[in-house]
């Protein structure tokens, strides 16, 4: 029974300890409850009262499920203004406010907070106080805004602005860094992003649109004219000196290698069959070429503008034709027109602006133009009057107009003794004649012509060629004395031959060949020199002040091939051969033997009379002197 | 075109050349010989020189413009021949 009792006892001591030990955690709980009060109302804005009111009605529960009744609620009201006047820095106030409201509760909380700590502290020893998360709001202060201020020096109105762009300039460079660094890695973006955009096909697009065909055109041509330039501007003559003065040595030789022109995809396995040097550009020279008879699909007729004064090898302009070009010349009066007579008897007409390879104009392939090959083409006139005057082998004669190649101007029929037709092979004018010409024929005989007039059509017969006619060629140069009744012709009988239009046989044979002589042409500048190519690859340049026996100068073209053409420039000092297999060589003729002196006209005339004189003595004969 | 590749090809072909390389206005090259790096580097290059080359020319005379540039260095020649919507650009190592 004592021990029941004493248990009894016990437990009732146990219940009231453990009575206290609950009002002390809820007393812990208050405390800490209001500190926690405090702090919030410390960091933050009045505003929080509601959360204050909040708390104050938990512990007021927790206290009540204790046993403590609780407070009349004074404490909203007066509390408002009071913590309304709580400024973020002052804690006191605070302090005094929360206390102010908790006066009537039964625990008496001491004003600072570090009391309220240490009490708690010494109350219940060293318990474990009970940690909750706690609600961190972070405030941010706007940073204090350093003002500064770069006074400079007050100056006058006229270097204010200076002043002024300087600042703008000192601005805007701060501020340009930064965008540039932006842009540049924008623009590297796009580098990058870019190309992966521009596909192949878009590529393709860009590659045949027009623009950049034109484009390409242009800017290939200077782009392979600086290529090829060999010059090096740095060279020191100090160092390397002897061996460059080698190229001097041959100048004082009479007839030296320049260069030769080629192509590897136009001009291969084709014959030169034309060659003409440009009157305003003296560097330009065309040349025709027949068909490649390894290449059918490739066209029948290739011209090509070379240029002598770039070193590129390649053409300046390559144009196209569906049929062979016998003969080419530039259109003397339009700097920008190629005129070329075909096989097919066409005449075709290019055109340097456009950039087509194919001919502008085009002559129809009608009875009223030529219906055979066109061997001769010429620009004869002036400025304001010209015409093209073409002859095909079937001895048919047309003028042209280059406005208009739909049809002939007038047409004419070249007949002999009113017998057949002349198959003509070559024709030439006479310098500043533009009625007579003279033509070489098939059957070797040679006729003079004339345009208008009342002898209209072949006039005179030269007989004195065994074999076709290739080459004919009229004195060009002019000087004081005037040889334009001169002209000389080339053949397959070996032989080139000088006549005058005032005999009808032949005034010199020239027979240091042996082969057929392709062509002839007197020299533009000099009254006695003349040039020569035959099918063994020689060039020959016959000064018949020097010698009529020999020529003056020779040379063998490399490769062997035959020689197809020959024609001077129009100085005088170059000559360019077209060969068999395609090749255009451009052969310098030396100072002495291409320049006339005041005295070749002369020394010429004199020599014609002792070749005619020389003839008049073989030829017992005589030659039947024709009529002026 | 199989013109514009044969033609670069014998461009590559001549004495010296190193690399060609055609671009247009943006600055995107259409067609190269040289490698992707090296095109994207020339041409990033180039084309700010080319336009600062131009508007020099311009600004010195504005009726003046541009038709070619060439800059020789210690190992390269680099020729651009600009256009108003394309560029050519060659690099070619002098024949010595």
């Amino acid at each position: 029974m004592a021990e029941r009792s004493d248990l009894k006892a016990e437990l009732e001591r146990k219940k009231q300890r453990l009575a206290q030990i609950r009002e002390e955690k809820k007393r812990k709980e208050e405390e800490r409850k209001k500190k926690e009060s405090e702090m919030l109302q410390r960091t933050e804005n009045v505003s929080e009262d509601s959360d204050l009111d909040r708390k104050r009605r938990e512990t007021e529960a927790l206290l009540q499920s204790i046993g403590i009744s609780p407070e009349p609620p004074l404490v909203p009201t007066p509390m408002s203004p009071s913590s309304q006047s709580v400024s973020p820095a002052s804690e006191t106030g605070s302090q005094e406010s929360i206390d102010g409201g908790t006066v009537g509760r039964t625990l008496q909380w001491d004003t600072d907070p570090l009391a309220l700590q240490l009490l708690a502290d010494s109350v219940h020893g060293c318990k474990m106080q009970r940690l909750g998360a706690s609600k961190i709001v972070q405030i941010d202060f706007i940073p204090k805004e350093l003002v500064s201020y770069s006074k400079e020096t007050q100056t006058p109105v006229a270097s204010d602005q200076p002043e002024e762009e300087e600042d703008e300039e000192l601005s805007v460079p701060k501020s340009e860094p930064v965008p540039q660094q932006l842009e540049e890695e924008k623009l590297q973006e796009d580098e990058e992003v870019h190309p992966r955009e521009l596909t192949n096909e878009e590529k393709e697009q860009i590659v045949h649109s027009e623009d950049f065909l034109f484009f390409f055109d242009r800017s290939i041509r200077v782009v392979e004219r600086v290529l090829a330039e060999e010059t090096d501007i740095f060279f020191d003559y100090s160092g390397r000196d002897m061996e460059d003065k080698e190229g001097d040595m041959q100048a004082g030789s009479n007839l030296s290698f320049n260069r030769h022109f080629y192509d590897e995809h136009w001009s291969k396995h084709r014959v030169v069959t034309s060659l003409d040097w440009s009157p305003q550009y003296p560097e330009l020279l065309v040349a025709s070429y027949n068909t490649n008879e390894d290449a059918p699909h490739e066209p029948d007729g290739v011209v090509l503008v070379w240029n002598m004064k770039f070193k590129k090898m390649t053409p300046e302009y390559i144009f196209h034709c569906q049929s062979s070009v016998m003969s080419v010349g530039f259109a003397q009066f339009h700097p920008n027109l190629v005129i070329g007579g075909t096989y097919s008897g066409q005449i075709a007409l290019w055109d340097n602006r456009s950039h087509r390879r194919t001919p502008v104009q085009r002559t129809p392939l009608s009875a009223t133009a030529h219906t055979h090959p066109v061997y001769c083409v010429n620009v004869v006139g002036t400025q304001n009057a010209n015409n093209l005057i073409t002859v095909s082998t079937d001895g048919k004669m047309c003028s042209w107009s280059l406005d208009m190649l739909s049809q002939p101007q007038e047409s004419m029929e070249l007949i002999y003794n009113k017998s057949k037709p002349v198959a003509v092979t070559c024709m030439a004018f006479p310098a500043s004649d533009v009625n007579n010409y003279v033509v070489g024929s098939e059957e070797g005989t040679v006729y003079t012509a004339s345009r208008h007039g009342s002898k209209a059509g072949i006039g005179e017969m030269f007989d004195g060629h065994q074999g076709p006619v290739t080459g004919i060629s009229c004195h060009n140069a002019v000087g004081p004395v005037d040889f334009s009744h001169l002209f000389t012709t080339s053949s397959f009988d070996w032989t080139v031959k000088l006549w005058s239009t005032k005999h009808n046989k032949p005034l010199y044979s020239f027979e240091d060949n042996a082969d057929y002589v392709y062509d002839v042409m007197w020299s533009p500048v000099h009254p006695a020199l003349f040039a020569t190519v035959d099918g063994n690859g020689r060039l020959d340049l016959w000064n018949l002040n020097n010698y009529t026996e020999v020529p003056s100068a020779s040379v063998t073209v490399e490769g062997g091939c035959a020689l197809n053409r020959v024609r001077w420039a129009t100085g005088g000092r170059e000559v360019a051969v077209g060969d068999s297999e395609g090749r255009v060589w451009i052969y310098d003729v030396g100072e002495q033997l291409a320049m006339s002196h005041t005295d070749d006209w002369s020394k010429f005339a004199r020599t014609l009379m002792e070749i005619r004189a020389n003839r008049g003595d073989e030829e017992e004969e005589g030659a039947l002197e024709l009529p002026a | 075109m199989a013109e514009v590749e044969d033609t670069l090809k014998r461009i590559q072909g001549y004495n010296g050349v190193i690399g060609s390389i055609v671009v247009n206005a943006e600055g995107i090259p259409i067609r190269t010989t040289l490698d992707n790096s090296t095109t994207v580097q020339y041409v990033g290059l180039l084309h700010q020189l080319t336009m600062k080359a131009r508007s020099t020319i311009r600004d010195i005379d504005p009726q003046n413009d541009l038709t070619f540039l060439r800059i020789r260095s210690k190992k390269h020649e680099i020729m651009v021949a600009p256009d108003k919507e394309f560029l050519m650009i060659v690099i070619q190592s002098p024949t010595e």
